[in-house]
């Protein structure tokens, strides 16, 4: 473990320095968004007939398929990033301070990866505004679909409030150090600032922190998204108590594998070996375990009850789980992770953050897996089964696939510009490393007998 | 909602709003509509009680509608007991004769003051009534009930009574100028190992089932999927539609049909094609005065389905053709009974409550009057002599007399088919009767096996299997009705016996079920025969009597189009990249 100081310096690095890779990054993920923005003109010209979809029951498909399945992988990983956050914040779990704003900013970008999906799935994306807005007041009583988008928004107006209210502290102080061109986003992001509001906004973002907590797990990954398949009662591999809990557990796996994929790169990036430091990793892993546990029982406990003596329509739901490769790969995938993760807490010296970034895109890929499968298993074995003739044939099209990379595209993209402008590692958490307490703890409860103790801000 | 909001309403301010601009726009009072409506949430909290609410608007309600017949204080125990505080029985104190529609009566007090003021109403009782009756506005289905001048255009489909030649498929295609593949009619044979023993043909006709429950309808997220209040037809509004598929999903049977890509028929076309009729066969009137595009193939990236044909049901191609479809019209067995769900002597009501009635009568053929007078000028009054003249077999005649002994009162009313075809009967018959022979004489009746010989008197044995119906069925078990058997002018003719003929002659469905009535989604479609099981798998070719790669059907631009069962297989040649593989 290093032993080298954090300073100020560390993180405005990334602001302050541009190499190779990074425009070799830029390029690869401008190319890969770049790819299926072309694709999704030509889909756009064509119609929805270019992807692998078709109608379910006489139409012989899947109506929804992989853009329906990255959809709910991004709004996954996005709404477990922010639970991350939040509980960094609120229940003081200050050694994952560094990555925390990471895991904020994974939210925004993932959040608006699944909003693009939306649209690209969509038959007329032209009418989003006029068609949804203007029967929101009807629909909103009723329409699944209705509350997820009503939900996402507000996560999205939410996490972006949260982070828009912690940076002013940043880059107040860091300000001389930013780079003069985008001075008028400094301005605006700082507009009004002083130094009085710091114990305002850190008893603002708690409650924020609060909220986030509170609504994400009941109502986003564990509530609408869910609900969409959940109050169905003719897909018996959908409909059902369960999805709320076991579509919470894939996505805090998933936004674990991903705030470590992240944390590593940037380490890797700006040498941030005593900022992101390894113990991170550790506990993340860990915490990556637990989740991965959560999953695996929830799928345990429908195994279970799609078997023992499940309804006709149910059994066959459940039987297919048993022997489709879509289904038993990203099962024993988890699996092996849980039992890698399981032997590091045995041996510690198992342990390496290659293996923690593996046991991570393994997840990552396991997840997006599953829910493929997930919603591909809904339309091939519903409860009106009687299509056999016409039964769900999907492959996804090459135009749905190069989805995938466009909109991780999209999301390395969004990192690598925000971290030229923006500290992606919150000036507290430096303060923190170097044992400058003074700002940031039980802020909630004492709050009036601090506000003297300002950091410094160093040059 | 919250504490700061001035409104009464639990929905808030900006509902309440919307509410008073609805009232605005009636010719009603908008005040006392708003009035009532606030006085009715005091009710809700128990601070005014009904009967007072009722006493301080008795006047106004009186003088703004004209009637008024809610309970004053003397009748309000009374309806305490009965009104249960629902909704619809509230709107019906506000009716003066009882015979106008609950529809009409919320129109005439306001659509708001129905919604805010009743929908609050309905939580002194029924909390979830609130939310239900809070949404009641244009786009509820207004026939959930199933009451009195409600509308719900449905089918009976007889699955025993289907060849399997698929005419349906095709002329519902060709009538809307389906893609191909497109079948919103499907019409597929089954294979059941779960059931235990199949008395048909297992065959499944399928069209869009138009429930009054529909789960499309409630997860759609724009409103372009709805119900049409006049009839309960479940349409896309595909200027609104944002093709999301969701209604797809939420369909337990399968019906929708995305349109993925460009339709091949341009609007231009099915308009031209239609300019001898009277609209457009795309565009029709909600019933509220607007037109909504609903009918005919959908345009690219929305959802299309079986409409059940809204144009015809609104007259755009003229008046003959209200009241069918297209499918039904071209169904050589006439399997398909289309007509209103809530009337008991609509087609479909009529052929699924005595199927083998209904399947007499599609099949007899009864000669005209006018035929048989001609026919039977200068024949004999007696039997023989009469089917002889009339070129009928004894079966024929005896098929229409018990098709009249088991029409009952309701012989020839309702304004389908199934009346029509009870016309003719009935005129048939009374040209026979006319010509001397009398039908409803015990001999005669006797002679054509529909009642005792008129000399026996066997006593009633109670034996309702009725194997031989002539011999034992001989009396009705009611005793009512004993009385006048012996007198030959009061001779009642055996309905069980007729009904016995018609079974005979055409056979009794294996059952009569609705599809998936478990999911309640109250769909409005009746089938008679073999109930596909969960296990039920369709098999292969898919066409039954034919198969779909044999038939064809013509569009609005003259072309011919090859029908596919599978419609992956057509837009598996536009996807990009097909790897020909499946997951």
């Amino acid at each position: 473990m290093s032993t080298k100081s954090p300073t100020e310096a560390d993180i405005l690095r990334p602001i302050q320095n541009v190499s190779k890779l990074y425009f070799i990054m830029f390029a690869l993920a401008g190319l890969a968004l770049g790819g299926f923005l072309v694709a999704w003109g030509y889909q756009l010209y064509q119609g929805l007939v270019v992807t692998g979809l078709s109608d379910w029951g006489s139409g012989g498909g899947v109506t929804w398929g992989l853009y329906i399945g990255a959809f709910i992988w991004w709004v996954g990983i996005a709404h477990g990033g922010i639970i991350l956050s939040a509980a960094v914040r609120l229940l003081g779990m200050e050694r994952y301070m560094p990555v925390a704003r990471l895991a904020e900013l994974l939210t925004l970008a993932g959040l608006s990866a699944a909003g693009f999906y939306i649209l690209v799935h969509m038959g007329r994306p032209d009418r989003m505004v006029t068609s949804v807005l203007g029967h929101y007041h009807i629909t909103v009583n009723n329409s699944p679909l209705v509350w997820d988008v009503t939900v996402i928004t507000a996560y999205f107006v939410l996490t972006a409030t949260y982070l828009a209210l912690t940076i002013r502290y940043d880059v107040t102080r860091l300000r001389d150090q930013l780079p003069d061109r985008f001075d008028p986003i400094y301005d605006g992001l700082t507009l009004g600032y002083s130094e009085k509001e710091d114990q305002i906004i850190d008893r603002m973002v708690w409650w924020v922190a609060l909220a986030i907590i509170i609504m994400a797990p009941l109502l986003l990954h564990g509530g609408v998204i869910p609900w969409l398949f959940a109050v169905l009662p003719n897909y018996p591999g959908w409909f059902g108590a369960v999805q709320g809990p076991q579509f919470l557990t894939i996505a805090l796996t998933s936004a674990i594998s991903g705030v470590i994929l992240l944390s590593a790169a940037f380490r890797r990036a700006y040498d941030w070996d005593h900022i992101i430091t390894d113990d991170i990793f550790r506990g993340l892993l860990l915490w990556l375990g637990f989740f991965c546990m959560l999953f695996l029982w929830l799928q345990l406990q429908q195994l279970t009850a799609g078997s023992f003596h499940p309804t006709i329509d149910h059994g066959e739901a459940t039987a297919s789980k048993f022997t489709h490769p879509l289904y038993i790969i990203p099962i024993g995938g988890v699996l092996g992770v849980l039992g890698f993760i399981f032997a590091t807490t045995i041996r510690p010296a198992l342990f390496t953050k290659l293996r923690a970034m593996v046991a991570s895109v393994i997840v990552l890929t396991a997840t997006l897996a599953e829910k493929l499968y997930f919603v591909l298993s809904g339309f091939w074995y519903p409860s009106f089964s009687i299509y056999e003739a016409t039964p769900g044939d999907y492959f996804p099209s090459a135009i749905e696939l190069s989805s995938l990379l466009g909109t991780i595209g999209l999301v390395v993209l969004f990192f690598l510009v925000v971290a030229k402008v923006i500290p992606v590692v919150e000036l507290h958490a430096i303060e923190h490393l170097r044992g400058d307490h003074g700002h940031g703890h039980e802020h909630e409860h004492e709050p009036v007998e601090e506000s003297t103790k300002q950091p410094e801000v160093e040059a | 909602m919250s504490a700061d909001d001035e409104s009464f309403h639990p929905l808030g301010e900006e509902w309440e709003n919307d509410l008073e601009g609805m009232l605005d726009d009636t010719e009603y009072d908008t005040d006392l509509g708003m009035a009532m409506a606030e006085d009715a949430m005091r009710v809700t909290r128990g601070e005014l009680s009904e009967a007072d609410f009722h006493e301080k608007y008795h006047d106004d309600v009186l003088e703004e509608f004209g009637e008024d017949n809610r309970p004053t204080q003397e009748a309000y125990e009374k309806a305490q007991e009965e009104a249960k505080g629902t909704v619809g029985r509230m709107l019906s104190r506000f009716d003066g004769d009882g015979e106008e529609p609950r529809r009409d009566v919320m129109k005439k007090m306001g659509a708001g003051a129905a919604a805010v003021g009743l929908g609050a109403w309905a939580t002194v009782d029924d909390g979830e009534q609130q939310a239900a009756a809070a949404q009641d506005d244009e786009d509820e289905s207004g026939a959930p009930e199933g009451g009195e001048g409600d509308f719900q255009w449905g089918m009976a489909i007889d699955l025993e009574r289907c060849d399997g030649c698929l005419s349906c498929v095709t002329a519902c295609s060709s009538e809307n100028n389906l893609d191909q593949g497109v079948n919103w009619m499907y019409v597929l044979e089954f294979e059941d190992p779960g059931a235990s023993s199949t008395t048909s043909r297992n065959r499944m006709v399928r069209p869009c089932q138009h429930c009054t429950d529909a789960p499309c309808e409630k997860v759609c997220p724009t409103t372009a999927r709805h119900t049409r209040d006049s009839d309960g037809l479940v349409l896309t509004d595909y200027d609104v539609c944002i093709g999301c598929r969701y209604c797809q999903v939420a369909c337990p049977y399968g019906v929708n049909y995305f349109q993925w890509d460009e339709p091949d028929i341009s609007t231009d076309e099915i308009a031209e094609f239609h300019e001898d009729h009277e609209g457009d066969h795309m565009t029709t009137d909600d019933g509220y005065g607007s037109e909504r595009w609903v009918d005919s193939r959908a345009p690219r990236g929305v959802m299309s389905k079986c409409t059940m044909c809204p144009t015809r049901q609104d007259g755009q191609m003229g008046d003959e053709m209200i009241g069918t479809t297209a499918c039904q019209e071209a169904c050589p067995p006439d399997a398909i009974q289309f007509g209103n769900m809530h009337d008991e002597t609509s087609d479909p009501q009529t052929y699924a409550a005595n199927p083998a009635r209904g399947r007499t009568l599609a099949q007899i053929n009864p000669p005209s009057a006018d035929e048989l007078e001609e026919d039977l000028e200068g024949a004999d009054d007696d039997l023989e002599s009469v089917l002889e003249a009339a070129e009928l077999d004894e079966e024929e005649l005896a098929l229409m007399i018990a098709v009249q002994i088991t029409g009952g009162d309701e012989m020839g009313e309702g304004d389908g088919n199934v009346a029509e075809l009870e016309n003719d009967v009935t005129e048939a018959l009374a040209a026979i009767e006319d010509h001397g022979l009398g039908l409803a004489s015990q001999e005669v009746l006797a002679e054509l096996d529909l009642a005792d010989e008129p000399d026996l008197e066997e006593p009633a044995d109670g034996d309702e299997e009725g194997v031989d119906v002539d011999d034992e069925d001989d009396e009705e078990e009611n005793g009512d009705d004993d009385e006048d058997e012996d007198d030959d002018n009061g001779f009642e003719p055996d309905e069980e016996a007729a009904q016995f003929l018609l079974e005979q002659f055409a056979g009794t469905p294996a059952s009569n079920f609705k599809l998936l009535e478990e999911q309640g989604t109250n769909p409005n479609i009746i089938y008679l025969g073999n109930e596909p099981g969960p296990q039920a798998e369709q098999i292969e070719p898919t066409g039954t009597g034919v198969n779909y790669e044999d038939i064809s059907y013509e569009r609005a631009d003259g072309e011919s189009v090859e029908a596919v069962d599978n419609r992956k297989d057509v837009l598996d040649e536009g996807t990009v990249g097909d790897a020909g593989v499946s997951l």
